[in-house]
């Protein structure tokens, strides 16, 4: 069994030995997370327009679907339309504090078989009854933490009430956002984690950060590409342009 | 590659995938393709050329500096209530693996695409130890299938058509699939689907670790790698130990490189962070999550020669551009890293014993060396590693006699003279149309794929002693 300090003791040894080679510089990185991360949403909070037409032409462009409504109750109609023309029965959506929205009473009330994520520490039952729902349904509703510009992306950061397969077991995928969650560049992804990185307080409790840049995609049989391969076969953008 | 496949010398194994009709077509469609996303990629981006200088800026900053960066990633990793392993070698990194599987109880483990893994030849160790590896990437689960190994590091199943994916799919799964790549994509889905469930253990390799947030990088399309690392118990990652960045900020420089330089994409469909094993709060996700750094000769190299070559990102493009690769497909390689690059790294995990004929499987073109997304000088590696291979008296006795007898003639004007002289005569038998063909005894092998031209009648010091006169 190889220890930790055998381990980098071998490598400082090598080191050691390649001296004098130039000296590389690192990337810089901004000296103040937290006030770059306020800059950024400054700029963003009168470029969000151009953010958002970039964004929907990027998305279209790796197949993704774009939406536009004006204010949060017009969200469950989208989704009824999207469920209805795939003939979906079953949505499971994060939960209502973190999505701002109860898809069980419009959804719910229509017929459509709605679940929501659960809030708060969940048992072992909870977690069984929560894979089986999301194994089993069709069309998975979640809210996003960012949509980037520059190439149609969704971050989703997973926590509580915001499980990491929502946007990865149903065979479609919608996400709702608004004007908030819009960035234009990677360099600006890079210093919103690193805000959040530096500021506990800021930090998300969940263990994963996803990029969504379309659907799940392969082309690993004779260079034909084919969607929906593991995860969703399509991604809808919902874009709220009230609050 | 098993043994015996090894035991083929390279020239011939090099000869059977020239004679192979179905494998060149399929090289030169899938290498073309390949080649041209990624110039339409970096035509569209005019940043791309500097990021590729600060993509390289950080891998050398980020290797004089390696000691820290793990520590500090392992202390991260840690904190985040994950485990990380310590590997010297490739067997260690597979017992840690196999003394986990064996203490928790594993039956099935799920794997996404992992060069490390294959490295480790991981899958054929789980057999033996009775638990079930599932390959989930479509390409790597069709070679599994078919009990090969990948051809092409991001497109491990170019070698194969839709037909015999089909009669594959079919033996195996049990049923009639049609030769449609959409419908044999569904059933994988079906298939796989059911195995991300019942697995008891993921286990991943890394694209890349970021020290500073203790976070895992996979970078995947299919969305595998999500699958592995969220639904069964335990997350198992396997990184070379050269794959840590320092911050976030670095990690997007490499984002905005390595799907272009791979596929084309401005992004894969999924690039999944991970920072731990599941959060208080979470209804999902892994319960324990390992994270094996693993040496396996990465260190021997730090003050080495192939030093360069563990800035490497596996994306692939030095591959798609090499007319060698092109010709004869990853297989030929014998190796688990095909291509330009993957006769360095071959060379570094399996010493240089192991590329003596590899080591000349390139044109030195630099092809290599333009697309990489490090800009990896791969030509100068190369050429140094034949030159140790020959000092290390590595290369057969015949070949550096011939280039010791070369140097010789070369170093002295006099005996270069008297070579020529030899060499006109000698040369006449064998000189049609002009060219020198069908060299006879060592040298029938160099003349019969290519011909020379023949030694001059007159020299050019003759000559130019000529044009000296008024």
């Amino acid at each position: 069994m190889t220890t930790r300090a055998e381990f980098l003791g071998s490598i400082k040894r090598e080191m050691a030995k390649t001296r004098g080679l130039f000296d590389a510089r690192p990337v810089p990185r901004p000296p103040h997370a937290g006030e770059a991360f306020e800059a950024v949403k400054r700029q963003m909070a009168e470029r969000w327009p151009q953010a958002l037409e970039r964004f929907r032409e990027e998305f279209e462009r790796i197949a993704g679907v774009f939406h536009r409504v004006g204010s949060m109750d017009e969200v469950p109609g989208v989704i009824r339309r999207i469920a209805e023309e795939r003939q979906a029965r079953s949505v499971l959506s994060w939960h209502p504090a973190p999505l701002g929205l109860d898809l069980r009473e419009s959804l719910g009330r229509e017929g459509f078989a709605v679940t929501v994520a659960p809030h708060g520490a969940p048992d072992v039952a909870a977690r069984q009854l929560h894979r089986d729902e999301a194994a089993r349904a069709e069309i998975g509703v979640t809210g996003v933490n960012w949509a980037l510009a520059e190439t149609g992306t969704l971050v989703l950061v997973s926590g509580q009430g915001r499980p990491r397969s929502t946007s990865l077991l149903p065979a479609t995928h919608v996400a709702v956002f608004d004007r908030s969650c819009l960035l234009e560049s990677l360099e600006q992804v890079g210093i919103v984690l690193e805000a959040l990185h530096a500021d506990p307080a800021r930090s998300m409790s969940g263990a994963v950060i996803n990029f969504i840049t379309g659907p799940s995609r392969t082309a690993d049989i004779e260079l034909t590409l084919t969607r929906g391969v593991h995860g969703p076969k399509e991604v809808h953008a919902i874009f709220v342009e009230g609050r | 590659m098993s043994d015996a496949q090894l035991r083929t010398p390279f020239p011939e194994r090099a000869h059977s995938a020239l004679n192979d009709a179905h494998l060149q077509e399929a090289l030169t469609i899938a290498t073309t393709k390949f080649i041209g996303l990624r110039k339409e990629a970096f035509a569209g981006y005019p940043d791309g050329e500097a990021l590729r200088d600060r993509a390289r800026a950080i891998k050398e900053s980020t290797l004089q500096g390696l000691d820290t960066h793990l520590e500090r990633l392992a202390d991260n990793i840690e904190r985040l209530g994950g485990h990380v392993h310590w590997a010297a070698t490739g067997d260690e990194a597979r017992d840690i693996i196999l003394r986990l599987c064996r203490d928790r109880g594993v039956r099935m483990a799920v794997k996404s695409k992992s060069m490390a893994t294959e490295e480790i030849e991981l899958n054929e160790a789980l057999e033996a130890a009775g638990v079930k590896p599932v390959e989930t990437d479509l390409g790597e689960y069709i070679i599994q299938l078919a009990h090969e190994k990948p051809s092409h590091i991001i497109a491990p199943a170019i070698h194969k058509t839709k037909g015999q994916v089909a009669d594959l799919f079919s033996k195996e799964l049990g049923g009639r699939f049609e030769a449609d790549p959409e419908v044999l994509t569904a059933v994988a889905r079906k298939e796989l689907r059911q195995k991300f469930l019942e697995a008891d253990m993921g286990i991943t390799g890394a694209n890349f670790a970021v020290a500073e947030t203790g976070t895992i990088v996979l970078v995947t399309n299919e969305g595998n790698g999500r699958m592995v690392t969220s639904l069964p118990r335990i997350h198992v990652a396997v990184m070379g130990m050269e794959k840590v960045i320092p911050t976030m900020t670095d990690l997007m420089v490499f984002l905005a490189i390595l799907a272009r330089s791979a596929t084309g994409q401005k992004l894969s469909s999924y690039t999944t962070l991970v920072r731990g094993p599941r959060q208080p709060g979470e209804v999902e996700g892994p319960e324990e999550l390992h994270l094996i750094l693993m040496d396996n000769g990465r260190t021997r190299q730090i003050a080495g020669t192939l030093r360069e070559a563990l800035y490497c990102l596996r994306c692939g493009a030095c591959l798609n551009v090499c007319p060698v690769y092109r010709q004869i497909g990853g297989h030929a390689y014998g190796y688990t890293y095909p291509g330009p690059i993957g006769i360095l790294l071959t060379a570094m995990l399996k010493g240089t014993g192991s590329v003596k004929d590899l080591a000349h499987a390139s044109s030195l073109c630099g092809a290599c060396k333009d697309v990489c997304p490090v800009r990896i000088d791969i030509p100068r590696m190369l050429i140094e590693l034949r030159e140790h291979i020959d000092r290390e008296r590595v290369a057969p006795w015949a070949e550096r006699m011939v280039f010791g007898l070369a140097r010789r003639a070369m170093a002295s004007p006099s005996l270069f003279r008297l070579g020529a002289k030899i060499g006109r005569v000698a040369q006449v038998p064998f000189v049609r149309d002009g060219r020198l063909r069908g060299l006879p005894l060592l040298f029938g092998k160099w003349t019969r794929t290519r011909d020379l031209p023949p030694v001059a009648a007159r020299s050019f010091s003759e000559r130019w002693k000529e044009l000296e006169r008024p």
